[in-house]
């Protein structure tokens, strides 16, 4: 079952990744007599603003939107998890002030940063995208393995492992950590998922990368041209939905499968 | 009194995140690379004209100096004129947007909130029998929809190709539009606002206070209506809150999907021209506006819920 549930997410990788790097086709070459043509056996999507192959824009948009989730979403789970589990271990004061210190992150306004950061530099890049979502990226992260941590820290072999003298460095390392990844992992899916609409949104109002590759350029492409070139919006708008609702069912399955907690009913 | 500690320290941390969301704006239009005199007035500007507006924003002091400038200009309200219509406070451009933002907002989450509660109460009610189920898969099909992709598409089937409802950003449409926007809006919130509404309801079902009602021979309305719906209201309260600070502070992307005035269009507008006191200001507001009524939310959520103060 969460198999079947992760396959969506499986074929929109494969579809987009295969496509960006087997095909020849060019994200960024335009060409004026094309523009917004309609879908045809040499386009298979038809042709954008200018003239841009749809097909292959969509695929490297995609690419490159994955590629950045997958960055910021292994930095938030490799620094939140360890900061997670090791406040969870100790408990008291520390616990307190890691939950507090998640609690700030997570009322953050982010998109509201982003856009200050951007507004600033000159020709703003995925990369300042990536920089700030990992301002936030590792809290929710940090607040899942808080709440894993406290629930093993009572558990049964872990006191039998103080018993035995193991320091607390090692208790951490070697039976608690690898008993809350799991759970913790599952969060990955949906942080993906976010992290994609987030470039999107950005790329929509015009934020995103200079090159216009991304999926929120195109859909802006889409809503500015939908009465002479519907295709475009269609296409576009399908994607994001396809690519950010297949993470979040992978997530949601996966989840289910390891009886994780559901951190959106609080 | 737990609920009073609760919101003095609900009020702490939401008077941080705002001290660290506008220091956070201060640094980045001063510390990235880049001088903002020429980003506003662009590269073929003369040193003279620069220097001229680095005095006018107070770049030229040194950076503590402009930082107390800046903080007392937000504890004061003004952040100086703006840079496009001279004369005019960047506060006060950000006063005359808010209205339109606060309707569209409010609408959408009134809407999501009586729909998402109707929807709720329909699937675990006797009303539907089989029919429930799909409400529950309805609900979740939409809570997985953006609506970064969902809103145009509706806005060029319904609006543009059959013409049933008006552009949501045409002037002229008056309340129809801001219906049919705030109506979209209304989708995912609701979506989510019966998720959360069913599963408060289903772990109410088995109370004993609604076999008591049931027993003194109470309709199956009165009972998931008056005696079920109030007990369940606690997480439904926080979750519409949330959602409404949401709206106000994601107006941006709202605005621009719907091409409707308002805070986020001014966001937008005083970035495109490179109007930094504008940007700051709407900036803030609209950080204050959404950490204002998260805060406000965990508070009446503390009031109406005692469990929810343990935490």
């Amino acid at each position: 079952m969460a198999l079947l549930g992760a396959a969506p997410a499986v074929g929109v990788v494969f579809l987009s990744v295969g496509v960006a790097l087997l095909s020849e086709r060019s994200p960024t070459r335009l060409e004026l007599e094309r523009a917004w043509a309609p879908p045809s056996v040499a386009l298979p999507l038809g042709a954008g603003e200018a003239g841009v192959d749809l097909l292959a824009a969509l695929a490297h948009g995609t690419t490159r939107a994955l590629l950045l989730a997958l960055a910021v979403v292994a930095f938030g789970f490799m620094t939140g998890t360890p900061l997670g589990a090791a406040a969870g271990m100790a408990g008291g004061s520390r616990a307190t002030a890691l939950a507090r210190a998640c609690d700030l992150v997570q009322s953050f306004p982010s998109f509201l940063l982003a856009l200050a950061v951007l507004a600033a530099v000159r020709s703003p890049g995925r990369i300042h995208i990536g920089l700030v979502f990992c301002v936030t990226a590792w809290a929710p992260f940090a607040r899942l393995a808080l709440l894993q941590a406290t629930v093993l820290r009572g558990a049964a072999f872990v006191e039998a492992a103080r018993a035995l003298g193991a320091s607390r460095f090692r208790i951490l390392l070697r039976h608690v950590l690898p008993n809350l990844l799991g759970p913790v992992a599952v969060q990955c899916g949906s942080a993906a998922g976010a992290v994609v609409l987030g470039e999107a949104a950005l790329g929509f109002l015009g934020l995103g990368p200079r090159d216009g590759v991304s999926l929120g350029a195109l859909l802006e492409q889409g809503t500015a041209g939908m009465l002479r070139a519907p295709h475009v919006l269609i296409s576009s708008a399908l994607a994001v939905a396809a690519v950010s609702g297949s993470l979040q069912l992978a997530s949601e399955s996966l989840r289910r499968a390891v009886g994780g907690q559901d951190d959106r009913l609080e | 009194m737990g609920a009073l500690r609760l919101i003095a320290s609900r009020l702490g941390m939401a008077l941080l995140t705002m001290w660290l969301l506008s220091s956070a704006v201060f640094l980045a239009l001063r510390l990235l690379p880049g001088d903002p005199a020429a980003l506003v007035l662009g590269d073929l500007a003369e040193e003279r004209e620069r220097a001229a507006l680095r005095a006018k924003l107070h770049l030229d002091r040194p950076l503590p100096r402009q930082y107390a400038i800046f903080v007392r200009g937000m504890v004061t309200g003004d952040l100086g004129p703006s840079l496009r219509q001279p004369g005019i406070g960047a506060f006060t451009r950000v006063r005359n947007a808010l209205p339109p933002t606060a309707r569209l907002a409010g609408a959408a989450v009134g809407l999501g909130a009586l729909g998402g509660v109707g929807a709720a109460l329909l699937s675990v009610g006797p009303w539907l029998r089989r029919g429930r189920r799909w409400v529950e898969l309805a609900g979740i099909a939409l809570g997985a929809t953006p609506l970064l992709a969902l809103a145009p598409v509706a806005t060029y089937l319904l609006a543009v190709r059959l013409r049933l409802v008006p552009l949501p950003g045409d002037p002229s449409a008056g309340a129809g539009g801001l219906l049919f926007a705030s109506g979209l809006l209304a989708l995912p919130l609701g979506a989510h606002v019966a998720r959360i509404g069913r599963a408060a309801l289903l772990e109410l079902g088995k109370a004993p206070f609604l076999s008591v009602a049931r027993a003194k021979g109470a309709s199956q309305a009165r009972v998931w209506i008056l005696h079920a719906l109030p007990a369940a209201s606690a997480p439904v309260v926080a979750v519409v809150a949330t959602q409404l600070g949401a709206l106000l502070g994601g107006a941006v992307v709202l605005e621009r999907l719907f091409e409707r005035p308002g805070l986020g269009t001014l966001i937008l507008e005083a970035y495109a021209s490179r109007d930094l006191p504008v940007l700051e200001a709407a900036v803030i507001a609209s950080g204050v506006l959404f950490v204002a009524t998260q805060t406000t939310a965990a508070a009446v959520h503390a009031l109406i819920d005692p469990r929810a103060r343990s935490s």
